[in-house]
């Protein structure tokens, strides 16, 4: 019949960490979940880089989102000038036309020209009469094209860059829709490496899984696990991924100084961290939800 | 001797008040159509060491099976400790396997994790803290006497420690019931028997043992109730 081992309990070498499976003890980290992290962290490197130059963009643009002029010019001999004000009056979406003073538009030049020499006399003769538009909607979509022929009509000119810069405002807005489309296509992109990984590791351990269902383990504690790693992965990945965008940050400081734009990375920590998580939960639940016991509960 | 406590004694009210498995005209037909088990009617009660005997293909493991709720009844009635495992929710099943001991003649041991690690899984799973787990773990380890190997491999075992590990696993939550899926079909004469004096040991301490086996001598040394299928059909009890 049974007979105890004799051995004493001082002759059994103690562990006092012992490695558990299941619950919130995570698995071992092997070589494919080194690939993940280095993968999905160059994901979010680049969405980092998008939203940095985003954010660059705006910047640069910044003042003209708040308050969207255009000027017009029209020579200062022609004597059309109140019908011309008329005329871009009546463009819809144009709140105000004011007319600059020529001395105005001289003493402002000569700010700008740091006092080149030039008198103010002089000046005014020269300048053509100025007329600044405020507008309240710059995506019209006929709208520039109406000023132009105003300013055509008329003989006088319009200030293209204005014009431009106006536009860029329109198309950064655009491209921010497109920036989150590439952020969601990328976070599936990388939900699904991490589920990759993960189902490797799941396969590897698969009699583990139905060993634990066999056991009457719940579907959370055999999950926990790998929903765990697969956030921890997210989060590495995120938290690596924003420290190199410090280079890059640092590498451009005196390019984008010059437009005056000054870059923010401490915004993108949270998100990057997060959205690791949440993508690397999201791949962990899609890899786990393929797991089939033979001898489950059905 | 090392003892270990009798088996719960919150068992199943059926139609007889002993039955742990009550079993009324069970039959188990496979999705490709083959009829595993038909017209069984039989009833266990709480305490017995039942052998399940019968050629290969039988149905023993089918019906183990059936007893842990790896596969479900086709048509007739079936509960196992008053569940009913036709109708029973996954929670339910779950439960019951909480307190089921199961030993496979492969022993599915985890070979990447240690004896403990493969004896605690039970009691992990039911939520135990790991300081509650290793004086357990090297309470049964010594009942199956492998004390001195908690932190070894079951690679570095020999065939019969590996099954004694798998007794051991099945018996450290202390459950009501031990399905023991030929456990002694890989293992020698003197080994084998060195492992059904465990179960035995077990049984005589209120566990109810059923085990399928094709290892008929086995029963000179340890008697016990002989329930023995043919094709699926229940062929003789004695």
């Amino acid at each position: 019949m049974v007979v105890a081992d004799s051995r004493s309990e001082q002759d059994i070498p103690e562990q006092l960490h012992p490695r558990l499976p299941g619950g919130f003890h995570l698995p071992p980290f092997g070589i494919h979940q080194l690939l993940a992290l280095i993968i999905v962290c160059v994901s979010l490197w680049a969405l980092g880089v998008l939203w940095l130059g985003m954010q660059a963009a705006g910047q640069w643009v910044g003042s003209w989102q708040q308050d969207i002029h255009i000027h017009v010019y029209l020579p200062a001999d022609s004597g059309r000038g109140d019908e011309l004000k008329l005329a871009l009056k009546e463009i819809p979406h144009v709140t105000e036309v004011r007319g600059i003073s020529a001395d105005e538009a001289a003493s402002w030049m000569r700010s700008w020209l740091s006092d080149v020499g030039l008198s103010n006399k002089d000046l005014v003769s020269r300048l053509p009469l100025t007329f600044e538009l405020s507008l309240d909607e710059e995506e019209s979509r006929f709208l520039f094209a109406d000023i132009r022929d105003a300013a055509e009509r008329f003989g006088a000119r319009v200030n293209d860059e204005e014009v431009n810069l106006a536009k860029v405002h329109h198309w950064l807005s655009q491209l921010g829709y497109l920036a989150w489309f590439a952020s969601i296509v990328l976070a599936l992109a990388m939900a699904l490496i991490i589920s990759n990984t993960l189902r490797m590791t799941l396969l590897a351990r698969a009699d583990e899984v139905h060993l634990m269902r066999l056991l009457g383990a719940r579907e959370w504690f055999v999950r926990m696990p790998f929903i765990l790693e697969g956030a921890l992965i997210g989060v590495g990945a995120g938290a690596l991924g924003w420290i190199l965008l410090w280079p890059l940050v640092w590498g451009t400081s005196d390019w984008f100084s010059l437009l005056q734009v000054d870059l923010n990375a401490w915004v993108l920590l949270l998100p990057l961290a997060c959205g690791g998580a949440l993508v690397g939960a999201l791949g962990a639940v899609i890899a786990t939800a393929r797991i089939v016991s033979n001898d489950a509960p059905v | 001797m090392v003892t270990l406590g009798s088996a719960p004694a919150n068992l199943c009210c059926m139609s007889n008040p002993h039955s742990l498995i009550e079993m009324q005209q069970v039959m188990l037909r496979y999705a490709t159509g083959k009829t595993a088990l038909s017209g069984i009617t039989l009833d266990i009660p709480q305490g017995q060491f039942v052998y399940l005997t019968g050629e290969s293909g039988a149905g023993k493991s089918s019906l183990l099976r059936m007893f842990y709720g790896g596969i479900r009844p086709s048509s007739g009635v079936l509960k196992v400790n008053g569940t009913d495992m036709r109708e029973a929710a996954e929670a339910g099943i779950r439960e019951l396997r909480r307190h089921t001991g199961i030993i496979f003649q492969d022993h599915r041991l985890l070979f990447s994790r240690t004896v403990f690690e493969n004896v605690a899984l039970p009691l992990r799973v039911q939520g135990w803290k790991t300081d509650r787990l290793i004086p357990r773990v090297r309470k049964v380890l010594e009942y199956v006497g492998l004390a001195d190997r908690l932190w070894s491999y079951p690679e570095a075992l020999s065939g019969g420690e590996q099954q004694r590990i798998a007794i051991a696993r099945a018996m450290t939550a202390n459950p009501a019931i031990i399905l023991a899926d030929e456990p002694t079909g890989n293992l020698d004469i003197e080994t084998a028997r060195r492992v059904l004096d465990y179960l035995m040991g077990l049984n005589r301490q209120g566990t109810t043992v059923i085990m399928a086996t094709h290892d008929l001598h086995l029963l000179e040394s340890h008697p016990g109730r002989v329930v023995q299928l043919h094709s699926g059909s229940l062929a003789g009890e004695y």
